[in-house]
């Protein structure tokens, strides 16, 4: 899975955490906290998104990612093996 | 076991729409009130207001072997002073005493319970009693010229309370068995919340957030390496954790169960209701009480729980920087029937409700008890009402000389 479809990944499960979302366009760019998600929101987000992917790493790491976009890049990175 | 949450509370809903929050997604953070500390109201009016009832239930022999006062708090008024001595000269404590105090963010109170377990197991001082007062409090200022709390950041300013715990730790635990050796701890460097400065709370709400997740499966994953046959979905019947609002507690509570215990989303839901919103209800209403937010927790699950049988709770401490714990005790119906004794639901249900006028002249006010205060006289007619909620003597700060402290009861 490459850095797009982890992108794609990140983007369902935020738009089943936030359901205001409806059909908007979304994009790499775009940062959840900008969309309306609170903390709470955003750790959801990433944890579904780890779990989909089944990734085991420490949730506190992905705090370096400022949009949806730098998280897939992370996640990929983390998912190839090399570390972020 | 008591707690004590001050004599004011606000409406947190009612706070955040003052405040201008977004409050779309606000229910999902489980606040409904939060204690505020009035300027007459201290660290240690919140301490001593918990141990009194403690305290007055021991014969004088028994209070005499109260061998050591551990203070748990992260909020100090002074950097060597230790607030046990004025626990041990309000309380009236036997002079041959260990005093000190204890600092670990919210995980203060969880270190401190477990500093006084080991005292009393190590039995250098056989039918010795520790009394331990995780006592935490947060005042907000406004500042002219200051810069606005914004963003996330600004939902501190709903979820941090006020409040206490006290607790009497002897080899005769009569409200929560310690499991001996139960403990699994987990901590590493992290900067993610801190009080860096006298009176000012910084941080990452996001980065505390994840920490705390990732510290609650480490932690349980070393609990259950060291203990034979324990698993998260059966071992306890309830779970009681460090809670900053509800909704993180809830957060925690779903990441373990799907990644320790492999639960479906809907278990995971009903086991929530069922073995985590005991713990809840005391926090809900008092906020985020630092240190003394898990020892608040287990209080809850001992209230609200039920305990016809004798049942485990599992108890995990987040304290920021970083540490965590995750460890369990037994309760049985006498622990429920004491803790119920001391009619904590309805000492909240009590506490005086402040207008948005009254908590905004409260922020302006609040500089006068700031920390490094010299002197200052508390002005008793503020918010004069709250005073006297309790209808039992109730303990205040009159007013500060040179630096010390003096209080006051008020009947």
């Amino acid at each position: 899975m490459n850095k797009d479809d982890i992108l794609e990944l990140i983007i369902k499960h935020a738009r089943e955490v936030l359901p205001s979302l409806d059909d908007r366009a979304l994009a790499g760019t775009d940062s959840l906290r900008d969309l309306g998600a609170n903390s709470m929101d955003r750790s959801e987000i990433v944890m579904m998104t780890l779990e989909t992917l089944d990734i085991d790493m420490p949730l506190a790491e992905t705090i370096k990612a400022s949009n949806m976009g730098e998280l897939a890049a992370l996640l990929a990175d983390r998912k190839a093996g090399t570390p972020a | 076991m008591n707690v004590y949450a001050g004599t004011a509370r606000v409406d947190v809903e009612a706070l955040a729409r003052h405040r201008g929050l977004d409050m779309t997604r606000f229910a999902n953070l489980l606040m409904k009130e939060k204690t505020v500390a009035l300027p007459y109201e201290d660290p240690i009016t919140y301490g001593v207001n918990a141990a009194k009832p403690l305290v007055d239930a021991l014969t004088p022999e028994e209070r005499d072997r109260i061998e050591v006062v551990i203070t748990c708090t992260e909020s100090a008024f002074d950097f060597g002073k230790s607030m046990s001595t004025y626990f041990h000269k309000l309380l009236d404590l036997n002079r041959n005493c260990r005093l000190f105090e204890l600092k670990n963010a919210c995980y203060s109170g969880v270190a401190g319970l477990q500093t006084a377990a080991n005292f009393v197991l190590s039995s250098v001082s056989p039918g010795a009693k520790v009394l331990l007062i995780a006592t935490d409090i947060s005042r907000f200022m406004t500042e002219e010229g200051g810069e606005g709390l914004t963003d996330d950041w600004s939902f501190f300013e709903p979820s941090s309370g006020a409040g206490a715990v006290a607790a009497l730790v002897s080899d005769q635990p009569h409200v929560f068995r310690i499991d001996v050796g139960a403990s699994g701890y987990y901590g590493y460097e992290v900067m993610d919340t801190c009080r860096p400065a006298p009176d000012k709370e910084a941080g990452d709400a996001d980065l505390s957030l994840l920490s705390y997740l990732d510290c609650c499966e480490k932690a349980f994953m070393e609990y259950q390496s060291r203990v034979e046959g324990a698993d998260l979905a059966h071992t306890f019947t309830y779970l009681a954790m460090h809670t900053p609002f509800g909704g993180m507690v809830k957060g925690a509570h779903r990441n373990i169960m799907r990644k320790v215990a492999k639960a479906r989303p809907a278990d995971i839901d009903e086991d929530f209701d069922r073995r985590v919103s005991p713990s809840l209800h005391f926090n809900q209403r008092v906020g985020n009480t630092m240190g003394a937010s898990t020892l608040m927790a287990i209080a809850s699950t001992i209230q609200h729980g039920d305990f016809d049988e004798p049942r485990r709770i599992g108890c995990f401490s987040y304290g920021s920087g970083c540490c965590s714990e995750f460890f369990s005790g037994i309760v049985t119906r006498e622990g429920q029937q004491r803790v119920r004794a001391q009619g904590i639901g309805d000492q909240l249900n009590r506490r005086h409700s402040l207008s948005m006028k009254e908590y905004d002249e409260l922020l302006a006010t609040n500089h006068l008890v700031k920390f490094g205060t010299r002197n200052a006289s508390m002005d008793p007619s503020f918010v004069s009402p709250a005073r006297r909620v309790h209808g039992r003597e109730t303990l205040f700060l009159k007013e500060i000389k040179e630096f010390h402290r003096e209080y006051e009861w008020v009947s």
